[in-house]
């Protein structure tokens, strides 16, 4: 069997960020793999330590386009820690909403770049579609389609007028019908079966191994979700079922992602049922003294764990991040091993990989 | 003390003396996280081994320059582990000149992009590591730029898909 090695970039692989792959083939399939991130590198650990802790949410929520709540309300929760912050209740439920908000868009997104990467143009369109109505929400209530600035230190600097959470609750029933046809779908369609299921698959042990989080973990039947593990903001007071699969295929990955889609539309539900009235933050703030904390959230990706280390400045001596694609792309080693060329596009987009977010 | 801090509070005893303590602070949700300052590097080891036999699974690892580093000389690197929830927070203290630490990518495969990534920001040597090429930086950076002044123009790796591929081909013909 002939060895070669071939270096494929974002275009080969439906990516629409720069991310570059060595593979090493066996014949036609995969027999290793080289990632080779670092094209996007902002030196963004770098540069919030040259800007003080207000000017940093404005920052960091420019870090990534689909995870641009989870950045800044992560950071926000460690500033909060340090300084012995509580923040309004309904500002946890606001933090909550545009968490949830963000998660529905983001694995839909992920699903629909997978349609479109084994040539289903009209599932993906059809995804796309129903995605709009969470961009539309979020540009009726944020006022813009991607980064919601809705975090401020202490809580949170948006509302919702009983006329948006009407408009809110709208979208979330328009959601329902189109979110469980496309679980069906993607899990019964004979034709995204045939692709999906028994396609790059991680078995549980490598899962573990490599300490994959989020969707990737949960579809290999990992049962932790930051939400229940170590709960925050509104997440104790809310009822959803960490969505578990166990193939660890392709399939099984977006089965978790469209279960968790249809989790957060009753997640936004429950937080508008329950949205106690109040303050939106914490009227002053104190000076936020010298010490540290970890913060950590679930990113639509999984886990997001931010370290803060303070001096009694406003500037940080230190903030770092571990995003949940960091750990993702190692476990495509396991996923792509023995697979044909043809699905590295489709495996590659399946672990739904954040390249703004790994390279920073 | 709930079985948690007990079953840390001893391993961390056993593994890096008995005078290791284990802070733990409890937010108002109830998560714990646990902070722990190991006596020595030489620490570090035993006490990762540990947290694997604990279940415990590497989430991140921060180095960094400390307030006062240059006055006093040291550098901290701390290594956060997830315990079901709870987070441990093992924190070894270094000399500013000819850091070196061991490897824990033999015990924790996920510690080897954290590793790399350290090594090429900060002026540490991390001894043992199976792969420790540069993992984000370009060549044409200094070695250890968070510890000096980088254009912010130099710093950023941004460039056009033309000059990405000669790159990723360039290095390739490095490698072979």
């Amino acid at each position: 069997m002939t060895t070669k090695i071939i270096e494929m970039g974002p275009h080969q692989l439906a990516l629409e960020e720069p991310m570059y792959f060595r593979v090493q083939l066996e014949g036609d399939r995969v027999a290793d793999l080289d990632v080779m991130p670092g094209q996007v590198h902002r030196g963004m650990e770098h540069l919030v330590m040259r800007r003080n802790l207000y000017q940093n949410i404005t920052l960091l929520e420019r870090l990534c386009s689909l995870c641009s709540n989870s950045h800044p309300s992560t950071f926000c929760a460690a500033v909060e820690d340090v300084a012995g912050i509580a923040i309004p209740e309904r500002a946890e439920y606001l933090r909550a909403v545009a968490d949830e908000i963000k998660r529905i868009a983001s694995h839909l997104f992920c699903c629909a770049v997978q349609a479109n990467a084994i040539g289903e143009t009209t599932l993906f369109r059809r995804v796309m579609e129903i995605r709009e109505i969470m961009q539309r929400a979020k540009e009726a209530i944020y006022g813009n389609r991607m980064d919601l600035a809705a975090n401020v230190i202490g809580g949170v600097r948006y509302d919702l007028t009983p006329e948006a959470a009407s408009y809110l609750a709208q979208a979330m029933e328009q959601m329902k019908k189109p979110l469980d046809e496309l679980y069906l779908q993607f899990g019964n369609n004979p034709v995204l079966m045939g692709r999906m299921a028994w396609v790059g698959v991680l078995p549980r042990e490598a899962a573990v191994e490599c300490a994959v989080v989020g969707p990737v973990a949960r579809a290999c039947g990992i049962d932790y979700d930051v939400r229940k593990k170590s709960p925050y903001g509104a997440y104790d007071r809310l009822d959803f079922e960490v969505a578990l699969q166990t193939a660890g295929d392709v399939r099984a990955r977006n089965m978790v992602r469209l279960a968790e889609a249809r989790q957060s539309v009753s997640l936004i539900e429950q937080c508008l049922a329950k949205l106690p009235v109040g303050p939106l933050s914490a009227d002053t703030l104190p000076e936020i003294p010298a010490g540290e904390a970890i913060a950590k959230s679930e990113a639509p990706r999984g886990e997001l764990m931010y370290y803060l280390r303070t001096d009694g400045s406003d500037f940080p001596v230190r903030l770092k991040w571990r995003v949940p694609s960091y750990m993702n792309w190692d476990a495509l080693k396991v996923m792509l091993k023995g697979e044909p060329v043809a699905n590295i596009p489709l495996i590659v987009n399946s672990i739904d990989p954040c390249i703004a977010c790994t390279d920073r | 003390m709930s079985d948690l801090t007990t079953n840390v509070a001893a391993a961390m005893a056993s593994a890096a003396g008995e005078l290791t303590e284990v802070t733990w602070r409890r937010d108002r949700k109830g998560v714990l996280t646990g902070w722990c300052r190991l006596p020595s590097g030489e620490a570090l080891l035993p006490a990762a081994r540990a947290v694997a036999e604990l279940d415990g699974r590497l989430a991140m690892v921060t180095a960094y320059l400390p307030e006062r580093a240059k006055e006093n000389g040291a550098r901290e690197i701390a290594y956060h582990f997830d315990l079901d929830g709870a987070t441990l927070t093992l924190t070894v203290i270094l000399p500013l000149e000819w850091a070196r630490v061991p490897s824990l990518t033999p015990i924790f495969r996920n510690c080897d992009w954290q590793e790399r990534e350290l090594m090429e920001l900060y002026d540490v040597q991390v001894v043992g590591h199976p792969d420790p090429r540069r993992l984000f930086l370009d060549h044409s950076l200094p070695h250890a730029p968070f510890e000096r002044l980088v254009p912010y123009s130099t710093f950023t790796n941004a460039a056009t898909s033309k000059a990405l591929w000669d790159k990723v081909l360039a290095d390739d013909r490095e490698d072979a």
